[in-house]
């Protein structure tokens, strides 16, 4: 493994003497270059807005309005997300459901990957990646209403089932209890197969002859699984977890507000931090606000991120970014 | 990163940063002035806008000499117009969309407090005491659109079966409780039907019987005497009351189990019962085209006349405008004001293709206009200067239905007290904030009766009061003292 890594630090030093390969590089990268300067750097400004008392003029530039029209806020921004006294209850949420999508999105995904290359039938492997795929490309509305259709209380399925076998039917929308595992559950319907391909072009990317010499030597699947995919998939594995950790205090908008409809009742369990700001902000449209909302969100996720990143490289510097 | 790489950034920044900087408005052709109008888009069709805004602009050049560039558009896209300072010449705001007193505050609007006096007087007049709604601290920022000043809050109810096969009387007005009867009827025939429509918005203008300082959190009620105060809703008996009706309604059937999670109930036609929020004399609920049944109105509230009521559609004109294009609004919408025929085609389309005139005076919309052109009257300015629209041929509108609306007003009408008085949050905008996103936690269950108030709102009430809500309603009731002082 060292001497890997000592091999491709001599390979980049040596490409960069070459300067006709890097060029067509670079051009290669243009695209995403430009894309990431127009939509990740020059948005940056937008930081000011968390700061300022944003009081726009008409008629003058938003650059005028922004930097010369406002004034300075200081922190004062902040100050309506600790205003509300379940902020406690709205911050476990995110970080409850984002921590269980992160454990639930690699592990499952990463046993569904390992599993499905076993499978020799090519039309059967296409089929089911095709079946857990599809929900990805469903737009949370949409799940939303699905939902609704299995759980609404007078025409849902699953109440008609219920009352088939001569139970009550449940209120769901007004019945928290059963929100956490729902949610849950239809994340991991949703996201599965998506993050499966990723590990399934890993795995397909690892030499088969060491499985073959494995065999040889009498290793059965699971030994096969644990001293050889698990291994090579690892830094695959921590690459992802490094870029979802990011944005732990970020949630999936369409999941937790359309999909429970936006129900009252069942706030204590749905309501992360950006559902909280869209209710708080919708009315009111005030920018310095949710700018300073998802400033918040960026400088935590991004503490977050680096810090995940150091762990990692002390645990092996290999998997790990930059 | 290497040199080429460098240049083709700094390329691309100043050509981003140029495109945005290097606007400039086309001169004017001929003195005619072009005005850039935004108006709300309610979500109604106006596929024909272009044609209807070319057809008037012909006549208002004539007239004036000013033309518009009429536009509709969401509510997100005003949010952000306003906020990010584009140039618009009028605007549409209100108590509901664009907050008026916010950005009349902030200094968005220009002051048209002498100027509309000076420049159209007849427009001045027109609008009498109604200017007292726009006045933030004794200033005018914006011209009210005269239409129901009023809020007359009704039931909608299916007459055949009603009066014709169950033989109960549908009265023109009755009590809010009085309609349990009619629920209560239908049902005993359909068991599995849920007679009264409701959505997550709950029961439309419910509330209105309150004037909302803080909406609809902190309220002022009409009935309070001489000394006028601010007081959060729980305090409000009556409506605490109705929502123990919805709730034992709810809990009676006669509310959809799911209600506060279904985004609209429009498409269903078969409720029996709808509310409604209109005014003695509208037809636009009663076509039985539309519903496949004869509706009958019956008014349960008001007419409530209060600031936010009477803020229900305003034309504001930019801050950024000089004196000339400003008076070119003004006498813009003083033509909207007066000019009958002119003002029947942005509300109607162009006649004889979207709508024609009835021997009696009153508008009947053709197939074109219904389907291609749509829109309410509020959107585009003066509702009372337009032509009455009648939707059933058999049963004409009365064209002078406005005059009795106004004598209503001005003979029954019941008026908030406090209608000058425009509160000002300050640096108390982020506990307003916190209020009403706690409000939200609660808003669709309560209204739509689906919880219980008596065990919901000692929560709200426990979780307003951590967030500060005194700190708001003392604040509101000092600037309301002092409002009191100077009106005297």
């Amino acid at each position: 493994m060292k001497r890997e890594v000592t091999k491709r630090v001599k390979i980049t030093a040596k490409g960069s003497k070459n300067r006709k390969e890097t060029r067509e590089l670079t051009l290669m990268s243009l695209p995403a270059i430009i894309w990431y300067g127009l939509f990740c750097y020059l948005p940056l400004f937008g930081i000011f807005f968390a700061f300022k008392h944003f009081t726009p003029r008409p008629g003058e530039s938003l650059f005028k309005n922004l930097f010369i029209n406002s004034p300075w806020a200081g922190l004062s921004n902040f100050s309506f997300l600790l205003r509300s006294s379940d902020m406690p209850g709205i911050i476990f949420n995110t970080l409850f459901y984002n921590i269980i999508f992160l454990a639930a999105g690699i592990v499952i995904p990463v046993f569904l990957a390992i599993f499905l290359v076993e499978l020799h039938g090519k039309h059967l492997s296409g089929l089911v990646q095709m079946v857990t795929v599809l929900p990805y490309f469903l737009s949370y509305v949409i799940v939303g209403y699905c939902v609704y259709g299995f759980l609404a209380t007078d025409e849902g399925q699953i109440n008609h089932l219920l009352k088939m076998f001569g139970s009550n039917a449940i209120q769901w929308y007004q019945s928290p209890g059963y929100w956490r595992f729902i949610l849950i559950i239809t994340e991991i319907w949703k996201s599965t197969g998506y993050s499966m391909v990723i590990f399934l072009c890993a795995i397909t990317a690892i030499d088969r002859t060491l499985y073959e010499s494995a065999m040889l030597d009498g290793a059965r699947f699971m030994e096969r699984v644990r001293h050889i995919t698990i291994p090579l998939l690892r830094p695959t594995i921590s690459t992802i977890f490094i870029l979802r950790i990011g944005s732990i205090l970020s949630s999936d908008f369409g999941l937790f507000y359309q999909v429970p409809l936006d129900s009252n009742s069942l706030q204590s369990v749905t309501q992360t931090l950006d559902v909280y700001v869209y209710k708080a902000l919708m009315q009111q449209a005030n920018f310095s606000y949710s700018a300073a909302a998802s400033f918040l969100q960026s400088v935590v996720g991004c503490i977050l991120l680096v810090g995940a990143n150091l762990i990692i490289k002390r645990i092996d510097e290999d998997s790990s970014l930059g | 990163m290497n040199k080429s790489l460098h240049i083709t950034l700094i390329i691309l920044i100043t050509a981003v940063v140029l495109t945005g900087c290097g606007k400039d408005k086309s001169g004017d052709s001929e003195d005619i002035t072009e005005l850039r109008w935004v108006t709300y888009d309610t979500g109604n069709t106006h596929l024909d806008a272009r044609e209807i805004i070319e057809a008037a602009n012909e006549v208002s050049k004539e007239k004036i000499g000013v033309t518009v560039d009429l536009e509709f558009q969401s509510l997100e896209k005003i949010n952000l117009m306003m906020a990010s300072g584009e140039y618009y010449d009028m605007v549409f705001t209100s108590s509901w969309i664009n907050p008026y007193d916010k950005n009349a505050s902030l200094g968005l609007y220009y002051d048209i407090t002498d100027l509309v006096k000076e420049e159209t007087p007849i427009l001045y007049d027109s609008i009498g005491k109604y200017w007292e709604c726009a006045k933030v601290n004794g200033r005018v920022y914006a011209v009210p659109v005269l239409k129901d000043m009023g809020a007359e809050d009704m039931f909608r109810l299916n007459s055949d079966y009603f009066e014709k096969e169950k033989g109960m009387v549908i009265p023109e007005r009755m009590e809010f409780s009085d309609i349990e009867p009619f629920l209560k009827a239908y049902k005993e025939d359909n068991p599995e039907k849920y007679p009264l429509a409701m959505d997550k918005s709950g029961l439309p203008g419910y509330i209105n019987f309150l004037e909302r300082v803080v909406d609809p959190i902190i309220v002022i009620p009409y009935d309070q005497g001489e000394d006028v105060q601010a007081i959060p809703f729980w305090e409000c008996k009556e409506l605490m009351d109705r929502y123990r009706l919805l709730h034992k309604w709810y809990q009676a059937g006669y509310i959809h189990p799911d209600a506060a999670t279904i985004e609209s109930t429009v498409a269903d036609k078969s409720f029996p019962v709808r509310g409604g929020v209109a005014w003695k004399g509208y037809q636009g609920y009663s076509n039985p085209a539309d519903w496949g049944f004869n509706v009958k109105t019956s008014i349960y509230d008001g007419p409530y006349l209060s600031r936010t009521s009477e803020q229900g559609s305003m034309i504001g004109i930019c801050a950024a405008c000089d004196r000339e294009r400003a008076t070119a609004c003004l006498k813009y919408i003083e033509l909207l004001s007066t000019d009958r025929r002119f003002r029947d085609i942005l509300g109607y389309g162009v006649e004889g293709k979207h709508f024609e005139y009835l021997d009696n005076g009153t508008v009947y919309r053709l197939p074109a206009g219904t389907d291609r052109y749509l829109t309410r009257l509020y959107q585009t300015g003066s509702v009372v200067n337009a032509s009455v629209e009648t939707t059933d041929l058999n049963l004409p509108a009365d064209p002078d239905q406005w005059k009795d609306v106004f004598e209503e007003y001005d003979n029954n009408g019941i008026y908030s007290k406090a209608t000058g008085f425009a509160y000002d949050p300050g640096a108390k905008e982020d506990i307003i904030t916190t209020l009403t996103a706690i409000y939200s936690d609660y808003a669709a269950e309560l209204c739509t009766g689906t919880s219980d108030p008596d065990t919901v709102i000692p929560k709200i009430r426990e979780r307003m009061e951590k967030a500060g809500i005194n700190e708001v309603i003392i604040d509101i009731n000092n600037q309301l003292d002092k409002w009191k002082k100077e009106q005297k």
